[in-house]
Formats: C-alpha cells, sequence, structure tokens
C-alpha cells in the first residue's frame, strides 16, 4: 500500500513537471477535486469525469483523437471559469449536476457507464429534459468543445491546417483546386 | 535601457527633445538624429525593442491560453481598451489598461491608447492615404474650423519622402481626390471585388473609384527597407502582435533602430511629461519636467527644440498643463482655444450583402491591405448634401467554410473537419469627416491628478446630427452601388460605436493662419512659442476621410526639416 502511494506522489510530482501542473489525468487523484485550479467555479472529480466523457461523446475518438484524449474537458472548464461571466459560471455548474442526474434517471446508469450510442442518442435530445440550466450547460461544453478541438494542436496540424505565414494571397484561387 | 538621468544639467541637455515615439514621434528622432542633432526621444511607458518584445509573435493560436479570447476579469478592469477590435489575448499587452490610466468621460469616449516605445505604431490598421488638395481647402470653401495655412503642394515632397522609407503598397490609380504616392506592387482586389470595381465604373463613370487600399506593408521590399533590416511581408495578418520581419511599418522596426543607428538617438522610458518649462527672458521654451514612473523622481530636461508628439489627447494634456507666469492657460494659449475642436472619424456604419456569382473562386492565403478602398466621392467639387463633406469606404469580399456543428458524436466530428465554402460575402465600412465643433473639448480637472500628479483629462465630445446624415447617405449610396452590382441580402448596420472607438481623434491645438483663432502655424509652431512644435494629431485643422497616420509623418518630417534650418538660422 504504501509503495502505492508512492508510486503514485513520485508520478504526480513527475506529471506537475511535465505538464506545468495543469494536466493530471483524474485516475491519480485521491483528493476528490477538479485536476486544474480553478478561481470562480467549484466541481468535483466525479463532474469532471463526467465532463470528460461528455467532451469524448461530442467528439469521439476513432483512428484520430477525440475530446478526452485532447482533454478537452479541461479547456471547456479553464474558459468557463475565466472567460464566462458570473450568471453563466453558476448556470454551467448547476447545469452541470442537473445533467449528472438526468442523464442517470433517462440511461438508468451513470453518463460515464453508458455505451457510446446510448450517449449519442442522449445527447439528441437534451432538449426534452425542459431545464434552462442544463440546456445552457450542454451548450456551453458543446460549443466549447468544438473551439477547443478546431484549436488544438492536432487538429490545426493534421486536419485543418493552419499556417501562420502563408506569404501568398491569391483572389483568384480556383475552386476545387485544394 | 539604462537609467539616463545626468548629474548635471549639461548631462540633461540635448538639440532637440521629442515627446513620445509614436509613428509621428518616431519620424522626429529620425530625421533630427539623420540630420546631426542630439535627440532625447521620452516615452512615458517601457521600452518594446523590435522582435524580442514580441512576446506572442510567433504563437500559434492553440499556444494561447484562451485561445485569443480576453478573460472577463479582464473585461471588467479594461472597458474601454475591450472596445477595441484590436484588444485580444495576443495583443492586450500592447494597450494602455483603463484602470491604470484613468480619465474623465464627461460624454462617453473611448480612449484607446498604446502606452510604450513605438505607442500605437505596433497596433496601427496601416492604411495609407495621402490627403488631397480638395480635403486642404475643405474648411476655407465651406466655412467650418479654420482655412489650413498650407495646401497639398506644401506637403507632397513629404509624402514622398516618408512613403519611400515606410514602404506603402498600392497602385497608382490616377484619382485627384486621393493623389498618388511612390508605391510599392499593391496587393490585388481579389474576384468580387474586382467585379464590384468594374460595376461601379460602369454605373458611374468616373465619379466613383473602388481602388486596392494602400497600405504600410513591404509588397517588395527595396534597398531601403532591406537596410533597415525588414523584409517581405509574410501575410500573417497578426500585426498587432509586432512583426519579426517587420512586414509592416512601425517606429519599433523602422525609425527608431533607425535613428539609434546614428549614436545621436537617447531614448528614455518610463518618462512621463508633466510640462514643457517656459523661460520668460528668453521668450522660449527650455526643456520638460518628466516624472520618472519607476522612482517617482521629478527630473529636467533642456533643448533648444521641443517636439510634442504625445498622441493627440496627450498633448493637449501636456500643453494645458504648461503652465507659466507668461502662459496661466497652458503654452501657447492667450487665445483660449488649446482643447477645442476635438474631431474624430465616425466610423459607426457597416453594410454587408452576399453574392451568389463566381463561384468558381475563393481566396487563397491572406490579403494585408484588407482588400478596397471607396474613396470620398461627396461634395468633392461642390456642396450637394444638406451636410457638409464626405466619407470614404471600405470593401471587401470573402467566402468561407461553414461546418455544419448540429450533430454530436461521429457525425460532428467528421462535420467539423468538412465544411463547403460559403457564397461570397461582401462587407464595407463608413469611415467619415467629422466637422471640428468648439463643445467638442478637453480640459484638466482642477483637483484630481493621477499617480504621478498630473491633472486628469476632461473629455467631452460626441456625435452631432450631421454625423447621422453622413450615416444615412453612406447607407443609402452604398446599398445602391451594392443593388446595382447585384449584391442579395444587404443589411445595414449601426455599430453604436463611441466617438474615440475610431483611434482617429485629432484637434485641440489646430494649425491656422492665424494666432487668434488657432494654436499652430503653418510650420506647426506655436504662433506664441516659436521652439515647440506639435506634429501628432492635436495639429489637425479638419478631420478629411483619409486614415491620419501617413498625414502626421509626413507633417512632422517637413517640421522637422523646417525647424533644422530654424536653428541654422539662429531663429529658435
Amino acid at each position: 500500500m504504501s509503495e502505492k502511494i508512492n508510486r503514485r506522489s513520485a508520478l504526480r510530482t513527475m506529471l506537475y513537471i511535465a505538464g506545468g501542473a495543469l494536466i493530471l489525468p483524474a485516475c491519480y487523484r485521491d483528493s476528490g477535486r477538479a485536476s486544474i485550479a480553478l478561481v470562480n467555479i467549484s466541481i468535483d472529480e466525479s463532474d469532471e469525469m463526467l465532463l470528460e466523457s461528455l467532451v469524448e461523446a461530442l467528439i469521439p475518438a476513432d483512428d484520430t483523437p477525440g475530446g478526452k484524449g485532447l482533454r478537452l474537458h479541461l479547456f471547456v472548464l479553464k474558459m468557463v471559469d475565466d472567460c464566462h461571466e458570473p450568471e453563466s459560471q453558476q448556470q454551467f455548474v448547476e447545469g452541470l449536476k442537473k445533467f449528472a442526474i438526468w442523464s442517470e434517471e433517462e440511461l438508468s446508469k451513470l453518463f460515464i457507464d453508458a455505451k457510446s450510442n446510448e450517449k449519442t442518442e442522449l445527447m439528441t435530445r437534451v432538449e426534452e429534459s425542459g431545464d434552462e440550466s442544463l440546456l445552457s450547460f450542454f451548450k456551453t461544453t458543446k460549443r466549447r468543445t468544438i473551439q477547443g478541438y478546431m484549436n488544438s494542436q492536432y487538429v490545426m496540424t493534421n486536419l485543418v491546417k493552419y499556417e501562420i505565414a502563408p506569404g501568398r494571397y491569391n483572389g483568384y484561387f480556383p475552386m476545387g483546386n485544394e | 535601457m539604462a537609467n539616463i538621468g545626468g548629474e548635471t544639467r549639461k548631462e540633461r541637455t540635448f538639440d532637440v527633445i521629442v515627446i513620445g515615439s509614436g509613428a509621428s514621434g518616431g519620424w522626429a528622432a529620425k530625421e533630427f538624429t539623420e540630420k546631426g542633432l542630439k535627440t532625447l526621444v521620452l516615452e512615458r511607458g517601457r521600452d518594446v525593442v523590435h522582435v524580442k518584445d514580441y512576446p506572442t509573435t510567433n504563437l500559434y493560436p492553440y499556444e494561447l491560453e484562451h485561445k485569443g479570447e480576453i478573460t472577463y476579469a479582464d473585461k471588467q478592469e479594461n472597458p474601454v481598451a475591450n472596445r477595441c477590435y484590436a484588444y485580444k489575448e495576443d495583443t492586450k499587452h500592447f494597450f494602455a489598461s483603463d484602470a491604470a490610466h484613468p480619465y474623465i468621460q464627461d460624454k462617453e469616449f473611448d480612449w484607446i491608447r498604446g502606452y510604450q516605445v513605438g505607442g500605437k505604431s505596433l497596433l496601427w490598421a496601416r492604411q495609407t492615404q495621402r490627403w488631397s488638395e480638395y480635403d486642404f481647402e475643405g474648411p476655407a470653401r465651406d466655412g467650418f474650423a479654420v482655412d489650413w495655412p498650407i495646401r497639398y503642394a506644401d506637403i507632397a515632397p513629404w509624402y514622398d519622402h516618408v512613403e519611400r522609407f515606410v514602404g506603402i503598397a498600392g497602385n497608382k490609380d490616377g484619382l485627384d481626390t486621393l493623389p498618388d504616392g511612390d508605391f510599392l506592387p499593391a496587393y490585388p482586389l481579389n474576384a468580387v471585388e474586382d467585379y464590384f470595381k468594374k460595376t461601379v465604373q460602369q454605373h458611374y463613370g468616373s465619379t466613383r473609384h473602388v481602388i486596392s487600399a494602400r497600405c504600410a506593408h513591404l509588397s517588395e521590399p527595396k534597398p531601403i527597407h532591406i537596410e533597415q533590416g525588414r523584409v517581405k511581408c509574410q501575410h500573417r495578418i497578426l500585426c498587432q502582435r509586432g512583426c519579426p520581419f517587420g512586414g509592416y511599418f512601425s517606429s519599433n522596426s523602422s525609425t527608431l533602430p533607425w535613428a539609434m543607428k546614428t549614436g545621436n538617438l537617447t531614448l528614455r522610458p518610463f518618462s512621463t511629461v508633466h510640462s514643457i518649462l517656459y523661460d520668460q527672458d528668453q521668450e522660449k521654451a527650455v526643456g520638460v519636467k518628466v516624472i520618472d514612473t519607476d522612482s517617482g523622481e521629478e527630473i529636467d530636461f533642456f533643448a533648444k527644440v521641443i517636439f510634442v508628439n504625445a498622441s493627440t489627447l496627450n498633448t493637449n494634456q501636456i500643453l494645458m498643463n504648461s503652465i507659466s507666469a507668461r502662459f496661466p492657460n497652458g503654452l501657447g494659449n492667450d487665445n483660449g482655444l488649446l482643447g477645442q475642436y476635438i474631431a474624430f472619424h465616425n466610423y459607426t456604419a457597416r453594410i454587408t450583402a452576399s453574392y451568389d456569382g463566381l463561384q468558381e473562386y475563393r481566396t487563397d492565403g491572406r490579403n494585408p491591405a484588407g482588400g478596397g478602398y471607396i474613396p470620398n466621392f461627396r461634395n468633392v467639387h461642390r456642396q450637394e448634401t444638406d451636410f457638409l463633406r464626405g466619407w470614404a469606404a471600405t470593401f471587401g469580399a470573402s467566402r468561407q467554410i461553414i461546418r455544419n456543428n448540429d450533430a454530436v458524436g461521429e457525425e460532428l466530428k467528421s462535420n467539423l473537419t468538412t465544411g463547403e465554402w460559403s457564397n461570397w460575402k461582401v462587407h464595407s465600412h463608413m469611415m467619415a469627416e467629422t466637422i471640428p465643433k468648439e463643445e467638442n473639448r478637453v480640459w484638466l480637472d482642477e483637483k484630481q491628478t493621477d499617480k504621478w500628479g498630473i491633472p486628469l483629462l476632461h473629455i467631452s465630445v460626441e456625435y452631432a446630427a450631421d454625423d447621422g446624415q453622413r450615416r444615412s447617405d453612406y447607407y443609402e449610396h452604398m446599398a445602391d452601388m451594392f443593388e446595382k452590382a447585384g449584391f442579395q441580402d444587404i443589411r445595414t448596420q449601426d455599430d453604436g460605436r463611441r466617438p474615440g472607438n475610431d483611434i482617429h481623434e485629432m484637434g485641440g491645438a489646430r494649425m491656422g493662419h492665424d494666432p487668434k483663432t488657432s494654436l499652430l502655424n503653418k510650420w506647426n509652431q506655436l504662433h506664441l512659442c516659436k521652439n515647440v512644435y506639435v506634429t501628432d494629431g492635436a495639429c489637425m485643422t479638419s478631420t478629411a476621410t483619409q486614415n491620419p497616420t501617413l498625414t502626421y509623418m509626413a507633417l512632422t518630417a517637413r517640421a522637422v526639416d523646417h525647424a533644422v534650418s530654424e536653428l541654422k538660422k539662429r531663429n529658435l
């Protein structure tokens, strides 16, 4: 047991060094707190795991990484914590809790334990929940997930390439000549 | 930058002091130091060394903590700066914070400031058009403000001089409303911009024009630009981060390092100018009082000539705070007009539409010029409307990739990377002249000061009825031109921005013939204190419709030439 804890603690130290203290996978924590430092919103480990599962369901991994692999749940949290106004932050946290309850009722199990087709199906009928903060939470999460995905290093270097210095401009570029 | 204080008065004495290091101050520094004069440039903010102090310049979007967005806390602290289109996560370090630099808005006014070496030349929109004879004749012909004491011919050679060094991309369009200059190759219009240009030509003949926007980018650098250490613009359009290529003109990439190479420049950052020191016996200014913003210490510097290039409203503030027995109301302000007749550009109107033609083309890469420019065509040769003067406009066309975000899961993921090209979207925004009005003014508060003891500036500037008339006229005529081009879904939009958000505030120390009705003469000297020159936006008698920076730079080079000649004749 003590060996295991030491290994955990050593691993954590290593991850702190490697990841600039920000990225620490949920499975290595035992505090029950969220894995990134949040100033304005307060969520716990189970909330974070749900969010991780949700961003992965929104953008699933196939032969390219998805929401979980790109850690988009941490991006969503960071943006909500730093860039949203207090009312929106409150709605996000409240909506997250409600999403957990609603999804468990609908699926008869935790969202994180559902199969991917069950999750997809549930996400298409979020509006049925009829809950304003739940819906707001879902929309915010989806918007920020898409933003984080499109602005991720993986997508910008492999799928929709971003050129920092094109060095050219053609105002008559023929269509279909990609 | 070492602390340049100087124990003795001799060590604190220069030939020239330039207050401010932005576009016009940088030009004063370049011209004076090239002519062998020992020049002190005072800058209230920190130093920004070309390339070295551009911390975000090479960052990819994913390397920005918030992908470019501004945090909620920052928006609360800096509401004014946040209303500037260029204020983003990657550029905000080049904007003065509202919180640290208070001013009093008697009427809502967005005062956008760049307090560092290079000033707003790091942040400007880089659009550079010459004024025409019609613009200089405007006030006299139409009976507003006062007559400009100069005409196009006075400034034309100085436009040439500045353009060659700065590097301006543009076409020789042969328009009397927008004189040609010494240009580098223009950035061409795209398929739909070109199409619009042709339909406008067809319907309006030689009365309306759409041209490639002229801008301060090196489309094809010449030896003079290479010598500055600048190379060809790489079409990044990340300009406001500072450009490591020197692809666009800034004081930091161009005039200041050039001046430094002469060995005649002393640059002193962290130096807020409190006031200009006037000596009653000599009947001239002898130096400036500076507050070192690091130590809080007051230091006096001395020179034969003082150039005030602090930016329009800061220049007004400094002159008003330069109180002496001879000038109890501010330096050179016997007529009491200092701080009055502040004008700006009205940028409140936009118009958008879509076009379903020319589907066979799109654009590739990015256009540093932004697209097209429509020079003012209203009231040019004679008075045609109920309002005075006119407006210029941008014109641009683009296609975007539309991605469907509706789905979730695998379908969403696939849709995000397989978009469809939209139809062409066209857009224009108005750049209207405003008429300088007596009631649009700035003044110093009698009690409240900033943390360096300088009285806070009151700003009371607002739109007037004629600004609304110009906007209606813009909507009417642009919509008409859009319809003739077959554009669809034409929408006008008053963006409700506050005065100042155009970042073209001008006047307060206007030029004119008569000391009774103006502060500056035709050489930009204070009528009543000839060794003080004002060559930033504060000198402007009227605003025209052009982006003003090129004109400030040309006026500065011209004024330096005059000052050097006057020094030789021992007239200053």
